[in-house]
């Protein structure tokens, strides 16, 4: 790979804002369906074209995610659902997916979700302009997932503060060991008392959770709760940014966006779609194998074009187009295979939550007129800034 | 073979179907509205649920632990609930009919 010089030199996905991402993605895709960028300084492979991201996410052989998350992640995240694989993680995951299927997920809209959207909303009473992304979309789903754990309000910036480091490790791997031993102390705490006191919370049930006969052990338990944070909040608060965005920017969604929960389902998807939140996902290769003409040897590292397979025009026509009502099935924001996200019921019912709540306390909330919106990141992106007025022009 | 769907307002919809796709697969191909498949087929998303009709439902092989697991997380569940990922096509299934939920989700 190292002889194999990238397209477009000057740019590197992983440190650069690429606030043309998608201009990017349509100039590569003349290249190739699978072409080499520069990702971290060093060349890797970006695949584009939806048919063949679909099959790596299902090339088990070639592209187990284990490798990859062993050395960019594991020291400080343990042992989660994306390292492990085959029979171990078809258990570990069975163990805990009914805490994430459509039936329970419902359950923790009324419950648990609305009341953090009206919570959040309440905040921002009173003012003229608020930075969105800092003041709900960020908050919003970090919330969900520390009222899911039961972690107390006073102690939630703490959390914030460990959940923030974890992923750090190959920037900060001091800190981000630091931010695990304190996070792990922390919720060993209130997993040894649910153990004690089943209380029929999420904790309790994760305590209990097992499937063909095995429960989950502390190791694993922790490890998901680490795991729960990145994939469930920096994604959701993403992605719920450029929601936003969307929606507030034309005056058509909008009113779409306060009729029913099936226009909303719609609307979320096509947001997923639109600005998929985890654009590019690195992954390292584990086997040698031919992908869209291109030879890709194992260790060589990956970038799985998420956004580019959400823009190609081959399955979505128009794909820059915001368009609610396109048939949006083959959406891969989420994956594919066994290790498609577990929380995706989750994510799109807080999303959806979101809209309607917001629509409904603010139904004049507007986009700050003359601030540009301006989407940065290649792996996770979203807004860098989202001002809005609650109350409109008044 | 012949495959049917009955969406959610009562309509059929009959396709050719192909041996040894998923009823998924067809359905997803077809457009049939309802099912969706997302994980593509891997029983992790829990959106392709739908009911089999008799007497084709009784002829399938019965679901694997995890297809009933994820079958308990689904929305409207009955006795004739499948994931139609896990039910693959095949010449003696002709005429098979899925009902879709009202929704996935």
């Amino acid at each position: 790979m190292d002889a194999i010089a990238p397209l477009m030199p000057g740019v590197d996905f992983a440190y650069d804002e690429v606030t043309n991402l998608h201009e990017l993605i349509e100039e590569l895709r003349g290249h190739g369906p699978v072409v080499p960028v520069k990702y971290l300084g060093s060349p890797v492979w970006l695949i584009l074209d939806h048919a063949l991201l679909d099959r790596a996410f299902n090339d088990l052989e070639h592209f187990d995610p284990g490798d990859g998350y062993r050395i960019i992640s594991s020291p400080s995240m343990g042992r989660t659902l994306q390292v492990m694989a085959g029979e171990e993680h078809r258990v570990s995951r069975a163990a805990v997916s009914a805490l994430f299927l459509p039936l329970k997920v419902r359950s923790y809209v009324e419950a648990l979700i609305e009341p953090i959207a009206h919570e959040l909303m309440d905040r921002i009473a009173g003012q003229r302009e608020v930075e969105f992304v800092q003041g709900f979309a960020r908050p919003f789903p970090f919330t969900v997932i520390t009222r899911l754990l039961g972690i107390p309000v006073s102690d939630e910036a703490l959390l914030l503060e460990w959940a923030v480091k974890l992923i750090d490790f190959p920037w900060d791997p001091e800190g981000a060991l630091r931010a695990k031993a304190g996070f792990d102390a922390y919720m060993q705490g209130i997993l040894d008392d649910r153990r004690r006191r089943p209380n029929g919370d999420f904790v309790s049930m994760l305590a209990d959770a097992e499937f063909e006969g095995r429960k989950l052990d502390d190791d694993r338990i922790m490890g998901f709760f680490r795991l729960l944070f990145p994939a469930g909040s920096d994604t959701t608060y993403k992605n719920a940014g450029s929601l936003f965005a969307c929606v507030l920017g034309d005056p058509a969604i909008r009113e779409m966006a306060r009729g029913s929960d099936k226009d909303r389902e719609k609307i979320v998807a096509e947001g997923l779609r639109w600005q998929a939140p985890t654009a590019l996902l690195p992954r390292m290769s584990t086997g040698d194998t031919m992908l869209g003409g291109v030879h890709i040897k194992k260790g060589e590292w990956l970038l799985f074009g998420i956004t580019a397979a959400n823009s190609d025009p081959k399955v979505f026509p128009e794909p820059r187009k915001f368009d609610p009502s396109r048939d949006n099935r083959a959406l891969i924001s989420f994956g594919r295979g066994p290790h498609f996200c577990l929380g995706m019921h989750l994510a799109r019912r807080e999303l959806e939550t979101a809209l309607r709540v917001v629509l409904e306390r603010y139904p004049d909330i507007r986009l700050t007129p003359g601030k540009t919106v301006e989407y940065v990141g290649g792996v996770l992106r979203g807004p860098r800034e989202l001002w809005v007025q609650p109350y409109g022009a008044a | 073979m012949r495959i049917n769907f009955i969406d959610e307002t009562g309509v059929h919809h009959t396709f050719d179907g192909v041996a040894g796709d998923t009823v998924m697969r067809c359905a997803t191909e077809h457009a049939v509205a309802g099912i969706i498949g997302e994980c593509g087929g891997a029983m992790a998303c829990a959106t392709c649920h739908g009911y089999l009709a008799e007497p084709w439902f009784s002829m399938l092989p019965p679901p694997s632990t995890q297809e009933r697991e994820m079958l308990s997380g689904c929305i409207g569940l009955k006795a004739n609930s499948r994931l139609t990922c896990q039910i693959q096509l095949e010449d003696r299934l002709d005429g098979i009919t899925v009902e879709v939920p009202n929704s996935q989700v």
